[in-house]
């Protein structure tokens, strides 16, 4: 190798340097926003003066910091189910089916990925205030559903193409109905695509706040919409508090996520 | 006449203006070893999906026992397949694969136990139920294909050369085995394959294939000395394939003058099938009927190979054409390059192709 870490010298010094910058630059502020949580400041003084779970407290007796989460984690399992079983079936479709203009509707089904999040928010709020959902619950497991479903495509279509199609062949020949084959044979191979489209899509919901702010009403708030409209009227540590929570969610979600994946596929 | 165990009538299939499969037809006794003989891309394995049921003819019929299952979908035809590829059910173990048709045959948990127990004591893999089979060689994971694909005690078995992606040695171990195991469950099976060393060991019968049509049906032995048509004989074991000057036939003997007036008489004469294409008739030699003679066709040593049991020699005719002898090393001893011999071989052991 021409390209060694061993033959860089000086070179490696500043390569370090680099990674290390880069690493602090994406894992200080979320550090910050932590120490600032357990911080007895009221106006966010860093360093903390003293060490405090004052602003948990506060978090934990306001109901409408619960309910957000709760909310959050409604609108993120049913738009990750709602996602996969779409992301499946559009699989199946792209991969197995031989029809004009398969690549055209491959990239179709990953725009929601690249196009602009404000555009796609403006636009399905006008969709949605002439049919009323708006606010609701359905609203905002569809809109989300729509950002989530090509996360959930890539790793599906992945998993489908790396299948062999003789393996279902072999099942029905066996006696299982093309149907049967597909849920007891398909299905279980390529389980670790369908769970990381899960934790894909889920994650995808969980953080989302544009859209979010757009589908929101006074009494159905996701926890980033709530943290959001927090924010514009105080900075409270209790903020900061909501915020360390909503992380740890998500570092939880993705090591358990890590871990079952390791103990499906043995 | 009783109707065939399993009949192909007509079975036409067509993609477009390509014609995969063109009007095939062949009756099959019950326990007979079939197979499909054929370059890759002559029909043989279309054929063999249209029995399967994963593709739909364009024309023709399918009877078992004298119904036809056409209109049957594949998963209720209770055929049996081994295929190709690895196909065993990646996230089940050898047990629950060989069980999977009995449980969706809704059979009783105990008989399934005994009949997966059988199967994997045919297949003598009793010692890898428990395998997963990311963890079985491929040999294996064809052995637990088949046991799968019998299990369920199949009429008819399909095999679409089970053994391509095997090594030689292994290839020759589980031919042996098919050969057993058909010897004791007496299962009909149509086997696909392009290697004819395999079709030979397995079959009773082989069907050779060529662009969609079946050039010929019968024992290795019909194939091999009494080919109907030059692509058998060309396909089916070595040859040499001789031009000609002048021919003429009476009866099923032929008469012949090669192109450099060497003359040869009362030779098995075969007619190609109409639409076979008009080609100029040829004379038809195996390697090893060719003899050194005192006369005959006068040739010019072009090479000599040892290759241990036999030897194999190279000549040139008076007309340009090369061919080729196998002989053991005494009888071609004295032969070096650039050496002038004749060539005989006895009448009836060549073909005439008109």
């Amino acid at each position: 190798m021409l390209l060694t870490y061993r033959h860089l010298g000086g070179l490696g010094v500043a390569l370090w340097a680099v990674t290390i910058l880069v690493c602090l630059f994406l894992l200080v502020p979320i550090v910050f926003i932590a120490a600032l949580s357990f911080g007895s400041s009221q106006w966010l003084v860093f360093p903390p003066p003293s060490w405090t779970l004052r602003w948990y407290r506060e978090l934990a007796a306001d109901p409408r910091w619960l309910e957000a989460a709760l909310t959050s984690a409604k609108v993120g399992l049913l738009s990750a189910a709602l996602a996969v079983l779409l992301a499946l079936m559009a699989s199946f479709a792209l991969v197995r089916g031989r029809f004009r203009g398969r690549g055209l509707l491959r990239a179709l089904f990953l725009t929601p990925m690249v196009l602009p999040v404000i555009v796609f928010a403006v636009a399905i709020y006008a969709l949605f205030l002439r049919v009323g959902l708006n606010g609701t619950l359905v609203g905002f497991v569809l809109a989300h559903t729509v950002l989530a479903f090509p996360f959930a495509v890539i790793p599906i279509v992945n998993s489908l193409e790396g299948f062999d199609k003789s393996i279902e062949d072999a099942a029905v020949l066996c006696g299982a109905s093309p149907l049967q084959a597909k849920l007891k044979i398909t299905l279980p191979a390529i389980r670790i695509g369908l769970f990381s489209a899960a934790v894909f899509a889920f994650l995808i919901s969980w953080d989302e706040v544009v859209v979010a702010i757009f589908m929101a009403s006074p009494d159905l708030q996701t926890l980033p919409v709530r943290i959001w409209g927090a924010l514009r009227q105080d900075l409270s540590p209790v903020i900061a508090a909501a915020s360390t929570i909503l992380v740890a969610f998500t570092l939880l979600v993705m090591a358990a996520a890590a871990l079952l994946r390791r103990r499906i596929s043995r | 006449m009783t109707p065939a165990f399993l009949s192909i009538r007509d079975l036409r299939q067509t993609y477009g203006s390509f014609v995969a499969v063109d009007d095939v037809s062949l009756e099959i006794p019950e326990g007979e070893f079939l197979t499909f003989l054929g370059p890759s891309g002559s029909g043989k394995s279309t054929t063999l999906y249209a029995l399967a049921g994963f593709n739909e003819p364009t024309s023709g019929d399918i009877l078992l026992k004298g119904a036809s299952i056409l209109a049957t979908p594949s998963h209720k035809r209770n055929i049996g397949m081994v295929f190709q590829r690895y196909t065993l059910f990646p996230h089940l173990n050898v047990r629950e694969n060989v069980a999977f048709p009995l449980r969706v045959r809704g059979q009783a948990e105990r008989e399934i136990a005994a009949r997966v127990d059988q199967m994997l004591a045919l297949v003598q893999l009793d010692a890898f139920a428990d395998r997963m089979p990311g963890n079985l060689s491929g040999g294996q994971q064809q052995r637990v294909a088949l046991a799968r694909a019998l299990a369920y005690d199949p009429p008819v078995l399909l095999m679409d050369e089970p053994l391509s992606a095997l090594d030689k040695k292994l290839r020759e171990e589980i031919q042996i085995e098919i050969r057993r195991i058909h010897r004791e469950t007496g299962v009909t099976i149509l086997y696909v394959t392009h290697d004819q060393e395999e079709a030979l060991r397995l079959s009773d019968r082989i069907a050779v294939f060529n662009r969609g049509r079946i050039e010929q049906v019968g024992s290795g032995r019909d194939l091999y000395h009494n080919p109907a048509t030059r692509f058998v004989a060309g396909f089916i074991g070595d040859s040499n394939f001789l031009d000609t000057a002048e021919v003429a036939v009476s009866g099923d003997r032929g008469r012949v003058v090669f192109p450099d007036g060497t003359a040869m008489g009362d030779l098995p004469v075969h007619r190609s099938a109409p639409g076979g294409g008009a080609t100029a008739a040829q004379v038809m030699v195996r390697p090893q009927s060719l003899r050194l003679a005192a006369a005959g066709l006068p040739v010019r040593v072009l090479d000599v190979t040892f290759l241990g049991d036999t030897s194999t020699v190279q000549f040139r005719t008076g007309w340009g054409q090369e061919i080729w002898m196998r002989a053991g090393a005494e009888e071609i001893a004295g032969l070096s390059p650039d050496a002038t011999a004749h060539l005989g071989w006895t009448a009836g052991e060549s073909h005439l192709f008109v």
